[in-house]
Order: structure tokens, then C-alpha cells, then sequence
């Protein structure tokens, strides 16, 4: 209420003036326009700065009664004047009446709201009819009078119709009458584009999509292939009964069955597992389709192809044709004599080295020489154990016989041929007692211990562990016996005529199966599982090793011109192989 | 290396380039705002075409015909995938599928060239014989394929671009040779209506002659009667304008068709077929037209309805029927299938409406070879060889018929080796019997006996008889085949090995599915007590 109040009063200071000259002065309404708004602001901030500026600003308006100036109305707060007029005369201040008056007026007072009360010439004014309506239309964004048109026709300045001069007296320029340069540029380059047909305007012709691609099929020249050589693809496999909507009742596995396949590897377990539905309608969609033809296109691109030859052999066909027996003739088919003796299986068997004598060895625990020509049994040995091994002596003046019985090597005087032959070989197989402080030398078991045999006119050569293969030099003094478990002490070397032992070869590659002597030179050859190691025996060193390529050796022997070198091994199909030493080369 | 320089200088890698310079100068010209330019470009994409590849790759028609199989089941494969927008195949491209497959299949269907088909889980596999080349094809079930992550279709519809072109050239070549215009123009309600086969079909055989003034009409014609003339032009030639164009083309075609296209054509020639709606119908209308037979379908288009008089089989593959017509027999789908691959109409009780049918075999199995004879296998065979003697005065036996009567006579044998299998075993019986009896009276206690003769069950008692004998033998014939294999070189060793190790596995999954069968009849058996 107090506002609006204020807002009267305001207006009411310049209210001659307003009324006169507003509508004169464009500029001057305007400015009443806004001083009026700001006004109004200070009339609610009760200071007169505004006021006093308004007064000011105007200056046709009949000047006012207070002739201050714009000053501070503070100033005279507590002074009895607000100021003076134009004679100098100070202005006295009004009475103030007091508030309850002042309201008791006002309310008998119709007109009260029309009533401004000015400050700064202290008294009040009252705003007219007219006034009101151009506050409430410019509170409302209009113009303030009704009369005024917001937007009138616009009146040109000047008439050119008829007139028949330019304003302006000025010579055309050239340039109005030339044709434009940069436009025939950009014409001729268009133009060029579409001769050239860089640009063109009508639609592509409509080529038929398919026509007759493979015309005559008659000419061969065109059919040949020019490109990269193409192998077809291999077709897929065609579904069996199996795969049927409803197959036979054998096609669908067990639960049990379907179980198992759980437990198959991946790539054994069958990709289709059959089922069958009752009728055709029930009959889902296949969830794998896109992904097999997915997999077949990767298998048309990503496989390499290659021609194969797929052959149907009958199998009988691959076996080759072994020659009938009758072909093969003519071969011993008759036995000419037996040597019977033996009660249990004959282990081994050694002919001497005149040809006269054999000697067997057999599991009954006996050992029998024999004479080759008659068959007649000369000697026969009790030995009270399994015989595994036994060999001749190879020098023709000593008949002794090295057998293997258990596992220790028994060497024995087969009392044959001439007095002083025998009586040699029987000094030779006699040792004289051994010192027994001999025996606690090592603290170890000695790999070898040299005995009298108790029974038989002969040595036993007691050795730490099992004893598999003898061989003699072809001296005849020397021999060697193999320890397959013995670890360093595996191959053992012994001197007949000093009754003495040893064991030269400590290291060797792998568990040692036999070791035969070169027949005629100093070497020394032993087989491990997978190697031939040949030593020499002078210098007791390595000289060569040969790499048989079998799985496993289990016998060697070297041919007596001392060239070659044979290895069986334990392979069925592989029955022997022959290294030629010095120059290796294999043949299976 | 040779390859790859190849490649570099294929002409298509060129059009590949252009492509992509085109590409930037459509990027650069939005870039620019030059919108002119850029619609001009647009307007104009550069386009490449497979022709040149396919010729490159297939210099003569049978070799294309010769890998037509994926191509086929490809296209086949995306005419049946959902025709959605937003998915990942473009809707026009299925569309092109499925067109091109009905293409196809009337072509077909027309040449009485479908020789074999199979229902199976992935689908349905038809093979045709087109110049002497056998085409396999499988079409997926008519029912929504679901599009799945695990494929890359970058890749697929890579190959099926090659493949839709090669199929389009191969359409128009196999429609020249059968004189009709290659893009067919067809019957747009019956497109609509979904049976675009069926369309085709009376395209192809209406409308051999472009100019043919009758031809154009009947394919402008939508009157329901003039669909049904239409049909019957099909049949009765002789009645038709366009009846001497018909004649002219079944003379010569005549000429053409060997024995097996004559038989195909005549297998189904007097039948009418209606189709329920339950049943696949695309299939159906594509089997039995090509086998000689008229048919007809519940719903819009079709050339006759339920009530004609004249049908005579129904197929059906609901459990109960409404409405019964005497007349007409009700049977399941499969046996079109199985007529089909046996190519003799089947007694169609078995497949009655209801009931569980006959196993489904397939026709691409030569049973002989798998060492296994499924049961309805035998019957059928039994079946052929009635309908053969019925009906061939034997004119001419082909030389699958020799083939066939050979088959059957392998048949015939293992069957009475079969006889004497049992005829021995049941005397081993009695004279277990007997002997057992012996035993009872020299006083011998049952369970010693029963120790006595565990190893010899009846089961394989003739067996153990024979081991018996023959022990000695085989040992040694074992021995000589060990002997001669450790003497074979070490290539040919394996490949026996390999040999062998087929043929037992072979022999393995044919006692395995016999062990099926009998411990299914067991069951059965036990079941029917």
C-alpha cells in the first residue's frame, strides 16, 4: 500500500510539467519515462537524491518551490527549513500531524490514493485522473498514451517515381556491363568437368543383374581355367540314418551311453547325439545351423587344399607275398643227430675252438661237454645251479670252460686232449691260498674273490652281484665278465695266468648288457641299453662311440675279420644290425 | 607367392580401391559443406560385380553345378533367418534368399529332378540330379532361426554375396535351358500370400513364351476361377491355347529325361495332395509338383479346397481330425518322404494320422556298405520288389535296377544265413541238453556242471564250438599274417594298421546298434507282457 503510495507522490512533483510538454519532446518523455521508474525506487528507499535529480533534470517545468538544489535532503533533517526559494527566504517545514490524524484523513479522504506526498518541496500533491491511467498502462509495458502507434507506415525520405534523375550524379561503373570474370571461370570449369565427364547428370545405365554367363559350352578354349589352379571343395558329409527326426530304435543311445560320452575327450566325443520326436510337427529348430554354416565357410576359406588320392586297397593286398616253404629248399629238414642228455632247458652252448667239443649248459644244473661227431656225452658237471652262460676257452691248448652258474663265473678244466695239456691247464687253474688279511683290505665287498672250487678241479670267481655274459680274449689269458647291476664295477677285466681282476671303466652311459674283445686288435667294445662304447685297451680310453638307433640291445658280437660289428635288439620286427667299424654306417 | 601375385592384380581389388577413394571424397565434400557435391557423389557409388569371379572360378557350367551343395544350403540357410530390420542381416538380402531359393526349387521341380530326400534334425536335405551332377542341399526347418554371437557374420555374408550371384547366374542359365525368361514376373497376390513357389511354378509353366498373349493374361488374372484353370492347364494340356507350346516341350523333354527323371515324374501323377495347415508347407509344395502329383493348401490362393471330391491323400499332422472324408486317406508327412526315397507309393498305413510312423531312414546311406540293415529298410526293399514285379513287364532294367536286384539278393542271403544261425544254435540247445542230462544220470551235481559249461552260453556257444576246431588253424594263419606284417616296410604297415582299426570300429558301432535293437525288442517284449 505504502508503495503505490509512494509512487503517486512521486509523479505528482512534475506533474504540470508532464502534462504540458511530453508529448512535444521525444527525448524529453523518455527521460520522464524513466525517471519516473527510478523514482518510484527511491520512493521506497525514502531518500530524495532521485527527487532532487528529477527536479533538476527538467528544466522547462516551472521551477520548484524549494531552490536547494540537489543536495542531500539529510542535510536539513533536523534543520526548521528544507530549503529556500527563489528569493532566498528560507522554506518552513510543515507541521507534522501525527500518524492517527494523518490515517483519519486519508480514510474519510476519497481521493487518498491519488495523494503523493513530496519531500523535497515538503507537501503533497494529488495526482489527476489522466495521470493514473498512463502509470497503470506503463506498468502494464505499453505506451503510455493511448494515441501513440507502435508501428506506423514508413515514409521514405525521398520520391524517385517521375523524377527522372538519380540522387546521384555519378557515372555507372564498367563493371555493370561486363560480364563477370570469376563467374565464366567457374562456368568454364563446370563445363570442362562435364565434357570430360568428371561430372555426369544421368543416372547410370541399368545393367541386367544376370545374363547368360556360361554361353556356348562348346568352346573348349574358353573353358579353360586361367587363373589360380582350383581344387573343389570336398562336399559335406551326408546325414545317416541317425540323424533322421525318427530313426530306428538302435540309433538313439541309452542315457547311460549318453552319460559315458561325458567322459570321452573332446574330440572323440560324437558331435550328434540322435533323438527322436513323434511326429513331424514337434520338430524344433536346429540351434546349431548358423554355427555349421558358420564352420563350413570357415573350413572353405581357412583350409589349404590338396589333391589326395584315395585309395581303396584291399588289406590282403598290402601284405607282402611271403615265399611258400617248398621255395625256399633246399634247407636242413632232417636232424642228423641229438644230443640227449639234459633234463631241463639247454641255456648255452659253446663250441671249442677245434670244432671237436661242445659244451651245454642247461637249467637242470649240469654242464656237459660233448663230442660234435658221435653225440656221446664226455663229461658231465653237477653244479647244483641254474646254468646260464658258458664258453670255451678260444686257444686250442687250454680246455677250460668259463660257465655261469648262479651268479658267480666258475672256470673249469674240461680234462680233455693230451697229458701235457691237461697238466698245464690244471696249473693254470690252481691258485694258491689266499692271505686271509688279504680280504679286510677293503671295506667294501671286493668286486671279485678268487676261489678253489671245492668240488671240481677249477675256480669259482665269487663276484659282489649277478653275473650275465663271459667273454675271452682271443689270447686266451684274458676274460670279462659284465655286472649289469654292478653300477662302477659293471665290467669287469680278469687275467687267467695271475688269477687277477679289475675294473677299468667307471663311468659308462646307461646299465651295461655285454662286452666282447676285438678279435685281433687291442680293442674293446660294450654295449649299454641304447650305445656301443669301443675302448682301447693300452691306452684305456674312449675311442668312438656308436649309436645303434634300436630301442634295446641285448646281445653283441663281432665278426671274427674284426670289420663289423652286429647288435641284436629286443624289437620284434628288428632282428639285427650291423655296424661296420671303423667306418659307422648302420643297416637294419 | 604365385597366388598372392595373382590376387594382387585381381580387377576387383581395383573397384575395392575406387570404393574407398569414393568414400573420402563423400567424407570430405560433407566435410566441406559442399552439399552438392556431395549428393552427387552419393548419387553415384562406384559398384562392383562377381560375374568376372565366378567365371574365373567355374569356367564351365557343371563345374559350377559341382559346388552348388553350400551355395544351396547357404542360401537356404538365410532365406530362413527372421526377415527383421535392425537385426543383422539386411531384410532385402533374405528376401533375395528366399526368392532365389524358390527360384530354384521350382526350376526343380519343374525338370521332375529331385531325386532323394531326408528329414533329419538340421533339416530337410533334398539332392537333385542336374546334368548328371548330384546336388545335396539342406533347408533348415520353417521356423525361426535365432541369430546367435557366436558366428561372424562379416564372414557369412561375405560368402553369401558370392553366393547369391553364382545362384542368380545359375537360375538363369537352368531357365534358358527350359526356355523361360529368367526374372520371372510373377503373380504379385500369391507373393504376397507367401506361396511365391507356387507362383513360380504356374509362372514357369504358363508362361514359357514372353509374348504369349494367354500366358500374360492368366498371370495378370486374380479371379479365383482363373487360378484354378490355371491349374488345370497344368494337367490337361490338350485343352489349352498354350497347349501346343506344352506338348512341344514335354515331346522333347521326353527325349532328355532318362529313365529315372521318367519314373520321378510319374511317381505322384494321379494323386492329389491336400496340405493341412500344420504340416511344412514349402516343402511339401515343392516335393510333391516335382514328383508329378497336384496339390493344393488350407488357406488364401489355393487352386482347390478341402472339399474336392477328387483329392486323394490328405496330409495331416494333427493327432484327431474334424472332418473326415471316406474318400481321401490321412496321412503324416513322412510318407511323401519316404514314397520319395523309395520311389514307390507305400501302403499308407503305417503313417495314419496318430500313430507313431515308421522309422525315417536316410536315402544317402548304402546300407550294405555300413554292414547294418535297419529293419524298415528291409521292408521297404521287400515292398520295391513287389511293386517291381506288379508292374514292370521289365521293359528296361537300368542299371540301378541291377543294382538293386543285387542288393537284394545279398538281402536274401544274409537272411538265410541268418535261418542257419538259428537252426545251429538250436541244436547246440538240445545237445546241451542232452548232455546235460548224461550228466544228471552219472550223478554230478548241478552246480559243478553249471561251473563246467559257464564259458559256453547259449549266446555264443556255436562260437566257442568252432574256436574249438578251428583253434589251431587260426593260430597258425595268425602267425603267417604276423609274419608277413613284420616284413612289410614301415608306411605300409601302418596303413594295414589303419585298416584295420576302421573296420573294427566299423564292425563295433554294427554290433553296437545291434545290441540296441534286441535289448530294445527285449524290452518291448518284456513290456508287451
Amino acid at each position: 500500500m505504502g508503495h503505490s503510495d509512494g509512487d503517486h507522490d512521486d509523479l505528482s512533483a512534475d506533474d504540470s510539467p508532464w502534462s504540458e510538454d511530453i508529448w512535444s519532446d521525444d527525448n524529453e518523455g523518455s527521460l520522464s519515462f524513466e525517471d519516473s521508474g527510478e523514482g518510484s525506487d527511491a520512493e521506497s528507499d525514502e531518500t530524495d537524491a532521485p527527487a532532487a535529480e528529477e527536479s533538476d533534470s527538467s528544466e522547462d517545468e516551472v521551477a520548484p518551490r524549494n531552490t536547494v538544489g540537489d543536495v542531500p535532503l539529510v542535510w536539513y533533517k533536523d534543520e526548521e527549513h528544507i530549503g529556500y526559494d527563489i528569493s532566498g527566504r528560507k522554506i518552513k517545514k510543515r507541521d507534522r500531524e501525527g500518524r492517527i490524524e494523518a490515517y483519519l484523513r486519508n480514510a474519510d479522504d476519497a481521493k487518498n490514493w491519488r495523494k503523493i506526498y513530496d519531500e523535497y518541496n515538503d507537501e503533497e500533491v494529488q495526482i489527476t485522473k489522466e495521470e493514473a491511467k498512463i502509470i497503470s498502462r506503463m506498468l502494464k509495458g505499453k505506451t503510455p498514451h493511448t494515441n501513440v502507434d507502435p508501428y506506423p507506415d514508413y515514409v521514405d525520405w525521398f520520391e524517385y517515381d517521375d523524377k527522372g534523375h538519380p540522387l546521384s550524379s555519378a557515372p555507372e561503373p564498367k563493371r555493370r556491363f561486363v560480364p563477370s570474370k570469376w563467374e565464366q571461370k567457374k562456368v568454364v570449369k563446370l563445363v570442362r568437368a562435364i565434357r570430360k565427364g568428371w561430372i555426369k547428370f544421368d543416372k547410370p545405365k541399368e545393367e541386367p543383374n544376370f545374363y547368360l554367363l556360361w554361353g556356348d559350352e562348346t568352346d573348349t578354349a574358353d573353358n579353360k581355367r586361367q587363373g589360380l589352379s582350383y581344387i573343389p571343395a570336398p562336399k559335406p558329409n551326408l546325414p545317416g540314418h541317425e540323424e533322421s527326426y525318427n530313426p530306428s530304435v538302435e540309433y538313439i543311445p541309452t542315457q547311460e551311453e549318453i552319460d559315458s560320452y561325458q567322459l570321452m575327450y573332446e574330440e572323440d566325443r560324437p558331435k550328434f547325439i540322435p533323438r527322436r520326436f513323434d511326429c513331424l510337427r514337434s520338430v524344433p529348430a536346429y540351434e546349431k545351423a548358423l554355427r555349421e554354416g558358420f564352420d563350413r565357410c570357415l573350413d572353405l576359406y581357412l583350409c589349404p587344399r590338396t589333391r589326395k588320392k584315395r585309395i581303396n586297397i584291399d588289406p590282403e593286398s598290402l601284405k607282402p607275398k611271403l615265399p611258400s616253404k617248398k621255395d625256399l629248399r633246399p634247407y636242413p629238414r632232417t636232424c642228423y643227430l641229438e644230443f640227449k642228455g639234459h633234463n631241463g632247458p639247454v641255456k648255452s652252448l659253446s663250441v671249442e675252438a677245434s670244432g671237436q667239443w661242445i659244451a651245454s649248459g642247461s637249467s637242470d644244473g649240469t654242464i656237459r661237454v660233448w663230442e660234435v661227431e658221435t653225440g656221446r656225452c664226455i663229461k658231465v658237471w653237477k653244479v647244483g645251479g641254474v646254468v646260464h652262460r658258458v664258453a670255451w676257452n678260444p686257444q686250442p691248448d687250454r680246455h677250460i670252460l668259463a660257465a655261469i652258474v648262479d651268479h658267480d663265473l666258475l672256470l673249469l678244466n674240461a680234462e680233455i686232449g693230451d697229458e701235457e695239456v691237461q697238466m698245464r691247464t690244471k696249473k693254470l687253474l690252481h691258485i694258491e691260498e689266499l692271505a686271509p688279511e688279504e680280504e679286510e683290505t677293503g671295506d667294501k665287498k671286493p668286486a671279485v674273490k678268487w676261489v678253489n672250487h671245492d668240488k671240481f678241479d677249477g675256480i669259482v670267481l665269487i663276484h659282489h652281484k649277478a653275473v650275465s655274459t663271459v667273454e675271452w680274449h682271443f689270447k686266451g689269458d684274458y676274460f670279462t665278465t659284465v655286472v649289469p647291476s654292478g653300477d662302477s664295477r659293471a665290467v669287469l677285466l680278469h687275467q687267467l695266468s695271475k688269477k687277477h681282476s679289475h675294473h677299468p671303466f667307471r663311468k659308462l652311459p646307461g646299465l651295461p648288457i655285454a662286452a666282447v674283445f676285438h678279435p685281433s686288435q687291442k680293442m674293446f667294445f660294450v654295449a649299454t641299453k641304447k650305445f656301443v662304447q669301443v675302448y682301447d685297451l693300452q691306452k684305456a680310453q674312449i675311442v668312438k662311440k656308436l649309436e645303434s638307433g634300436v630301442r634295446e640291445i641285448s646281445s653283441i658280437s663281432i665278426h671274427p675279420g674284426g670289420d663289423n660289428v652286429i647288435v641284436g635288439s629286443k624289437m620284434v620286427n628288428c632282428v639285427g644290425l650291423i655296424l661296420i667299424y671303423p667306418h659307422v654306417h648302420t643297416r637294419h | 607367392m604365385k597366388d598372392i601375385a595373382f590376387l594382387f592384380h585381381d580387377p576387383l581389388i581395383e573397384k575395392f580401391r575406387e570404393i574407398k577413394v569414393h568414400r573420402k571424397k563423400v567424407k570430405k565434400a560433407v566435410a566441406k559443406k559442399n552439399k552438392d557435391l556431395a549428393d552427387r557423389l552419393l548419387n553415384r557409388p562406384p559398384t562392383y560385380k562377381l560375374d568376372r569371379l565366378i567365371l574365373e572360378r567355374y569356367p564351365s557350367f557343371v563345374d559350377a553345378l559341382r559346388d552348388l551343395d553350400d551355395c544351396l544350403t547357404m542360401v537356404h540357410l538365410f532365406a530362413a533367418l527372421p526377415a527383421v530390420e535392425g537385426e543383422r542381416v539386411q531384410v532385402q538380402r533374405i528376401h533375395n534368399c528366399r526368392r532365389l531359393s524358390h527360384e530354384w526349387q521350382a526350376y526343380i521341380s519343374r525338370t521332375h529332378s529331385l531325386r532323394k530326400t531326408f528329414i533329419s534334425v538340421k533339416g530337410i536335405y533334398y539332392q537333385a540330379e542336374v546334368q548328371g551332377q548330384k546336388i545335396t542341399w539342406l533347408t533348415p526347418h520353417a521356423l525361426q532361426q535365432v541369430l546367435t554371437d557366436d558366428v561372424d557374420f562379416n564372414v557369412m555374408l561375405t560368402f553369401l554375396e558370392f553366393y547369391e550371384t553364382l545362384l542368380g547366374f545359375m537360375n538363369f542359365k537352368l531357365y534358358h535351358s527350359i526356355n523361360v525368361n529368367y526374372p520371372p514376373v510373377l503373380d504379385p497376390r500369391l507373393e504376397a500370400l507367401a506361396s511365391e513357389l507356387y507362383a513360380l511354378c504356374r509362372y514357369m509353366s504358363s508362361g514359357i513364351v514372353p509374348g504369349n498373349s494367354e500366358s500374360a493374361k492368366l498371370v495378370e488374372d486374380k479371379d479365383e476361377s482363373e487360378l484354378r484353370l490355371a491349374q488345370l492347364q497344368h494337367q490337361l494340356p490338350s485343352n489349352e491355347p498354350g497347349a501346343l507350346m506344352h506338348l512341344v516341350q514335354e515331346s522333347t523333354a521326353a527325349d532328355v529325361e532318362d529313365d529315372d527323371a521318367k519314373e520321378c515324374s510319374s511317381l505322384f501323377k494321379n494323386l492329389k495332395f491336400y496340405l493341412s495347415r500344420e504340416v511344412p508347407r514349402e516343402s511339401l509344395l515343392f516335393i510333391i509338383p516335382a514328383f508329378g502329383g497336384t496339390v493344393s493348401w488350407e488357406g488364401e490362393g489355393a487352386p482347390f479346397d478341402e472339399t474336392d471330391e477328387d483329392i486323394t491323400h490328405q496330409i495331416v499332422d494333427r493327432p484327431t481330425q474334424s472332418h473326415v472324408f471316406l474318400s481321401r486317406e490321412y496321412v503324416q508327412p513322412q510318407w511323401i518322404y519316404d514314397c520319395v526315397n523309395a520311389r514307390i507309393i507305400l501302403p499308407a498305413e503305417g503313417y495314419v494320422v496318430g500313430r507313431v510312423p515308421p522309422p525315417h531312414l536316410s536315402p544317402f546311406v548304402d546300407n550294405s556298405a555300413e554292414g547294418y540293415i535297419p529293419e524298415y529298410a528291409e521292408t521297404i526293399k521287400k515292398l520295391q520288389a513287389a511293386a517291381r514285379n506288379q508292374v514292370l513287364p521289365l521293359p528296361s532294367i537300368g542299371d540301378e535296377d541291377m543294382e538293386k536286384t543285387l542288393v537284394e539278393a545279398i538281402i536274401d542271403r544274409s537272411a538265410s544265413n541268418e535261418v542257419a544261425e538259428k537252426k545251429r544254435k538250436l541244436e547246440m540247445l538240445e545237445q546241451q541238453y542232452h548232455d546235460e542230462l548224461k550228466m544228471e544220470y552219472e550223478g554230478k551235481t548241478y552246480s559243478h556242471m553249471k561251473s563246467d559249461n559257464q564259458s559256453d552260453v547259449v549266446d555264443n556257444d556255436s562260437e566257442a564250438a568252432n574256436n574249438h576246431v578251428d583253434d589251431s588253424y587260426k593260430q597258425a594263419e595268425k602267425d603267417a599274417a604276423d609274419i608277413s606284417k613284420t616284413v612289410m616296410s614301415r608306411k605300409q604297415r601302418g596303413l594295414l594298421e589303419a585298416i584295420e582299426i576302421h573296420h573294427s570300429r566299423k564292425k563295433d558301432k554294427v554290433n553296437l546298434l545291434k545290441k540296441r535293437k534286441k535289448n530294445a525288442e527285449s524290452s518291448a517284449s518284456a513290456k508287451g507282457r
